[in-house]
């Protein structure tokens, strides 16, 4: 596992977790799982060096991905929105300018798309 | 005669500069139902279903002066209980009171106001009003009476509160499914790491995809049992990321629920192996056209190929997903009608999704 290439990964399905971590080993980048903000943001604090994530919008206890959208473009690190709620969350997807995948949607493809925004740097180290 | 009692609502006149309008005549208190427009507006506030009370600022706690039928009809007070009164005696415990601070500012700034008020009947019943407030003047621009108009929205109210709750309903649906489908993938592929068998799996995946993404579009109608077709074929080919390459031809064809698992897989089917074999194939700049209408009880669907991969002739052997295709196809008791022709793939797919004659 090369540790160049750190991806975020925040959905509060631990199964579906699950599979974008496998799907991110298998590109032999680092996965970092969170199920809510506040680990999501524990992670971007702790290791400080986050190379891309992949964002759920509507998590429990009705929260969203917003507070880690922002605090990630603080610090200028890309993410791509990975949710079901289409519907509801159209204010919260026009606010965060980012590339949107609905669910349900191939892994590899998610963690592909998050990848592909990365430092150049740190895919090519990736792959 | 002085004495007419015409009097004029400042509803849609906010403009303080448009009053004292020369066409408002003065209306004296003692005779001002007197004459032939005092009886017509008795009758018109008799007869009106709309309750409608005046009450007077120019009296202390601002009494109400007159009210009509319909008014005692939906309060439920007779008249010499109403008569006197300040309008508040129809709030109570669950009335919002920043709803009535709106009705006492608006009373304050002599505006118009619209609010809806939940009120008390005699009977203690509760309904929601929905009150028009507003100013009437004078032809010198005095201040002569409040209008008030009550409708009892009720019903309307329950209504959308209904409507909002289904909503919502068929969003947190809608999210669900979607999310379902995420993990029921995310098993499937974890399962497939495990013994081995990614490729089978993933291929288990996309199809898993395409169905829920057939199921993607909008749960607004949900409750009708239908989907919208063109909605839902554009997000089963989404993926396929061939914006410029796909041409949508049809219309607002709708069908049930059911049709749609069909309808998914086959254009899933159809897509993986335009990609693979056809127009959308690598090196290739082919098109797709994609019709879809209701024709007599039936949905079709027509896909055209052009300008892709050459072929020659239908395949000597039809792959996995184009068996997987034609058994659902029948089993939906449906036809997919393939023709190779040279410049594509020309495919009709026919679900019946009328009638009991499958």
């Amino acid at each position: 596992m090369i540790d160049g290439c750190r991806i975020l990964l925040l959905d509060d399905e631990p199964l579906i977790l699950m599979d974008l971590e496998f799907a991110a080993e298998d590109r032999e980048c680092r996965p970092l799982t969170a199920t809510n903000v506040r680990e999501a943001l524990a992670h971007i604090e702790a290791q400080g060096s986050v190379s891309c994530a992949v964002l759920d919008v509507t998590l429990r206890d009705g929260e969203t991905c917003m507070p880690v959208a922002r605090e990630l473009e603080r610090r200028e690190i890309p993410y791509i929105l990975h949710s079901g709620d289409l519907n509801r969350q159209e204010g919260t997807l026009a606010a965060l300018n980012a590339r949107l995948i609905a669910k349900p949607a191939c892994s590899s493809k998610v963690v592909d798309a998050a990848l592909s925004l990365a430092e150049p740097a740190a895919s090519r180290q990736a792959s | 005669m002085a004495d007419r009692p015409e009097v004029h609502s400042q509803a849609s006149q906010r403009d303080p500069n448009a009053r004292p309008r020369r066409d408002m005549k003065d209306v004296g208190h003692e005779d001002r139902f007197s004459d032939t427009s005092g009886v017509l507006f008795e009758q018109a506030m008799a007869q009106t279903r709309m309750a409608v009370c005046l009450s007077d600022p120019n009296l202390p706690d601002q009494p109400i002066v007159f009210a009509n039928r319909a008014f005692r009809r939906l309060t439920g007070y007779d008249e010499h209980e109403i008569l006197g009164r300040n309008c508040r005696f129809l709030q109570g415990p669950k009335t919002d009171r920043a709803e009535v601070s709106r009705v006492r500012e608006a009373i304050e700034n002599e505006d118009v106001v619209v609010v809806e008020l939940l009120n008390y009947r005699k009977d203690g019943t509760e309904f929601w009003n929905a009150l028009h407030l507003g100013p009437i003047y004078d032809a010198q621009g005095k201040l002569l009476y409040f209008f008030g108009s009550q409708w009892d929205v009720s019903d309307v109210r329950a209504a959308r509160e209904e409507e909002r709750h289904a909503r919502a309903m068929a969003r947190e649906l809608s999210h669900r499914i979607k999310n379902m489908f995420s993990v029921i993938s995310g098993i499937v592929n974890v399962m497939g790491r495990v013994r081995g068998v990614e490729d089978t799996t993933s291929e288990i995946n996309s199809r898993i995809h395409a169905l829920g993404r057939a199921y993607e579009t909008t749960l607004d109608e949900a409750s009708v049992g239908v989907i919208d077709l063109g909605p839902a074929v554009k997000a089963i080919l989404e993926p396929y990321a061939v914006d410029e390459r796909v041409k949508f031809l049809g219309n607002g064809a709708q069908v049930p629920f059911s049709a749609m698992s069909l309808i998914g897989l086959v254009l899933h089917e159809l897509a993986a192996n335009a990609t693979r074999y056809g127009a959308w194939a690598e090196g290739y700049d082919g098109q797709v056209s994609v019709d879809w209408q209701r024709r007599d009880g039936n949905a079709v669907l027509t896909w055209i190929e052009t300008g892709g991969a050459p072929i020659s002739g239908a395949p000597a052997h039809s792959g996995t997903g184009a068996t997987i295709m034609n058994r659902m196809v029948a089993a939906a008791r449906g036809t997919i009608e393939r023709e190779w022709k040279p410049e594509g793939l020309h495919a009709v797919l026919t679900v019946p999704i009328e009638g009991g004659n499958t």
